[in-house]
């Protein structure tokens, strides 16, 4: 496979396709909506699809992230590419892998582990898990492979009602150790970017639906947008976005990756929290992506790391 | 700014948190908070038991159902029930909006035959004002009341309202007249919901509770069911949508929320933590302060605008910062086996948009203030 820019992935996701990526791991609440099974077979069609296009090897991962978090793709590809920059025995080929690392203790032996991870993204659709744990050791990360007897899984309950699973590993066989812990801090900022990229693609699309709206939703005779109160909210939040997304495309940005993750989760939920009042209560209805926007925003502002945790972490090592 | 309350306040507080912490009561708000999404309840036992008492529109005259308190023991239960996490829509809608309308603004008959049963927790009435694409702009609604005999028929679409499902009547805002002041030719008319000529449909979304699609199908409605003068709703409108914005439903909320936040939160969140609680501090102090005008019959609408923004605001803030500072574990759902503090972040998080929408958006607030506290040009 060549290493490929992410235009014809962008291309990808059309017009057709691009709203069912966006609902392909939403349950609906209430009634109606399609099962998960639907869901499931559309995934792994788009899983196809984004490899096929090379996806797995690109030049410009920072870029994918920034992509995939603007047609909020829900799927195991951004934990897929910070597996594989680990250097295993095993050749991964292009199988999907979920990240359950944790700096928690685990018990280990040679071939087994035993962990309970929680949200881990996609759990049941993956044929790898990277589990990470502490033990006397320190450190370290085991290659699992998925459908073992001794993992199980649960699906939460929780504000994306997307694809977020505890997992219990039970004397789960390892296929492969990797990495020492510096090659972990490595592919873990290099994680870090792509989520906060992925943040920023996230945010930038909110704010174009937002936007939209206000080009054409009247009230008091008017389109909304020619409120100034409105039109300078909106500004401010692309003004954001733009300083944001410099941070995440900068040369440097894994050097200062957890605090640049950090601004970018404060800076999701604060665009989507901004424009789901853009759109007033239709907003909030199961069909509007304004409200699917600010529930993501939620989960993945959070998925590696909190901003504290993120900050206080940046400033220690600034020590 | 905060009331003296009196030692029977005081006491008359003490006593509602205890029967609100009752092991039946806690149990059964829990129990509510599980339902599956779309199964939501109506008005629950603890809702009936504090109408026994007289105690859930307290402020109301006993023959109606309350005690002859003063809105400051109103003002306690609201906020006690809030605080202890008793689903309050239904509650509010029917009592401070409904409730209250008919209160001030109906007639002796209006009074007697809805008021009691309100009162008592036995019946509830919801809200039909906004329509699709008619929210903030509500002067510009379509619902039409056409003529017919010494009444009406109303036909329109109302949606965004809840507890139409539970509701046995709906106070609902429809055209009588037009002209060139599309403010003028609204009326307001109490509206039986479980009848025919009335469809409600359920509106999935993002919060705990559904929205309703209400049709009003030619629906007749009779000179008695009028509140207030026909053509001039807008009046009534205008005396008692401020007279809910107290934001102590908000404040209450946010209180709530950063309760479980505090209990929860991991080292590191000290300062965000005092940030936070002071806000809610100051959140609490604007509603009160809208409290106490009402207490001395000097609404001020400028007050209540500064309490509806700054509350919503600030418990909209409380809702986000739980995920901030929480991470995932705040976004479990009450569902969820291994949700904290009954779930009460996701539920937050999920409601928190409406706050600053619903009962006057935040924009509205915001103009009302520049326009008439600062007296900038409108």
């Amino acid at each position: 496979m060549t290493t490929v820019g992410t235009e014809a992935i962008a291309g990808f996701f059309d017009d057709d396709l691009a709203p069912l990526v966006r609902r392909m791991a939403d349950r609906p609440r209430g009634e109606g909506g399609g099962s998960d099974e639907d869901s499931r077979e559309m995934r792994a069609m788009v899983w196809q699809g984004l490899a096929g296009l090379g996806a797995l090897d690109t030049a410009e991962p920072v870029r994918l992230a920034e992509l995939l978090g603007s047609a909020l793709y829900q799927g195991p590809l951004l934990d897929t590419l910070t597996a594989r920059e680990l250097a295993w025995d095993v050749d991964l080929g292009q199988a999907p892998v979920a990240l359950a690392v944790a700096a928690e203790p685990w018990s280990v032996t040679n071939e087994t582990i035993s962990a309970r991870r929680t949200f881990v993204g996609f759990a049941a659709e993956v044929d790898h898990f990277v589990v990470g744990g502490v033990d006397s050791a320190g450190p370290r990360l085991a290659l699992v492979r998925a459908g073992q007897p001794s993992i199980t899984l649960r699906r939460y309950e929780e504000t994306s009602r997307g694809e977020a699973y505890e997992v219990e590993f039970a004397d789960a066989t390892v296929a492969a150790w990797a990495g020492s812990a510096t090659a972990w801090a490595a592919a873990l900022a290099h994680a870090r970017v792509r989520q906060a990229a992925y943040l920023v693609g996230l945010a930038q699309a909110a704010l174009d639906h937002a936007v939209a709206y206000a080009k054409t939703r009247r009230q008091f005779g008017q389109p909304i947008g020619k409120f100034q109160g409105l039109a300078f909210r909106l500004s401010e939040l692309s003004m954001h976005i733009d300083a944001t997304r410099m941070l995440v495309h900068d040369r440097d940005a894994a050097e200062h990756a957890a605090a640049g993750l950090a601004a970018a989760s404060d800076l999701a939920r604060t665009v989507t929290t901004r424009t789901m009042q853009i759109h007033g209560a239709a907003g909030m209805l199961a069909d509007n992506d304004a409200q699917l926007y600010y529930r993501r925003a939620a989960v993945e502002s959070v998925r590696l790391g909190t901003p504290s945790q993120l900050r206080r972490e940046t400033y220690v090592a600034q020590e | 700014m905060m009331p003296a309350f009196t030692p029977e306040q005081d006491g008359f507080r003490e006593e509602l948190c205890k029967l609100l912490c009752e092991d039946d009561v806690r149990g059964e708000i829990a129990r509510s908070r599980r339902m599956p999404y779309g199964q939501e309840s109506g008005l629950l036992d603890v809702h009936r038991r504090l109408g026994k008492l007289g105690r859930l529109a307290i402020n109301w005259p006993e023959r109606y159902g309350g005690a002859d308190a003063t809105i400051v023991e109103k003002a306690i239960v609201t906020e006690e029930m809030i605080r202890h996490g008793v689903p309050e829509n239904v509650h509010s809608l029917g009592i401070d909006i409904v409730g209250m309308a008919i209160h001030l603004f109906g007639t002796q008959e209006q009074r007697e035959r809805y008021l009691p049963g309100l009162a008592r927790g036995e019946i509830t009435a919801n809200v039909l004002f906004s329509e699709p694409g008619v929210g903030s702009d509500l002067a510009s609604l379509t619902t039409r009341a056409e003529p017919d005999g010494d009444g009406w028929r109303l036909s329109g679409r109302k949606i965004y309202n809840m507890k139409a499902q539970h509701s046995e009547f709906a106070l609902c805002a429809a055209r009588t007249s037009t002209g060139p002041v599309n403010f003028f030719g609204i009326t307001l008319f109490l509206v039986p919901l479980q009848s025919m000529g009335v469809v409600i449909e359920p509106v999935w979304n993002l919060s705990e509770e559904r929205f309703d699609l209400v049709t009003l199908d030619g629906i007749r409605v009779g000179p008695e069911d009028v509140l207030g003068e026909v053509d001039d709703g807008w009046q009534v409108l205008g005396k008692v949508l401020p007279l809910e914005r107290t934001g102590l439903d908000h404040s209450a909320k946010a209180e709530r929320t950063l309760a479980a936040l505090r209990a929860h939160a991991p080292p590191g969140c000290e300062q965000r933590l005092v940030e936070l609680e002071t806000r809610v501090r100051a959140a609490r102090l604007l509603a009160w302060r809208c409290v106490a005008n009402l207490h001395d019959g000097r609404p001020d609408e400028v007050h209540s605008a500064t309490a509806k923004w700054y509350t919503s605001e600030t418990a909209k803030e409380v809702s986000v910062a739980a995920v901030e500072l929480l991470g995932p574990q705040a976004l479990l759902d009450a569902r969820d086996p291994e949700a904290i503090a009954d779930g009460v972040f996701d539920a937050a998080l999920r409601e928190a948009p409406g706050l600053t929408l619903a009962q006057g958006s935040s924009e509205i607030m915001l103009f009302f203030v520049a326009t008439s506290k600062l007296g900038l040009p409108s």
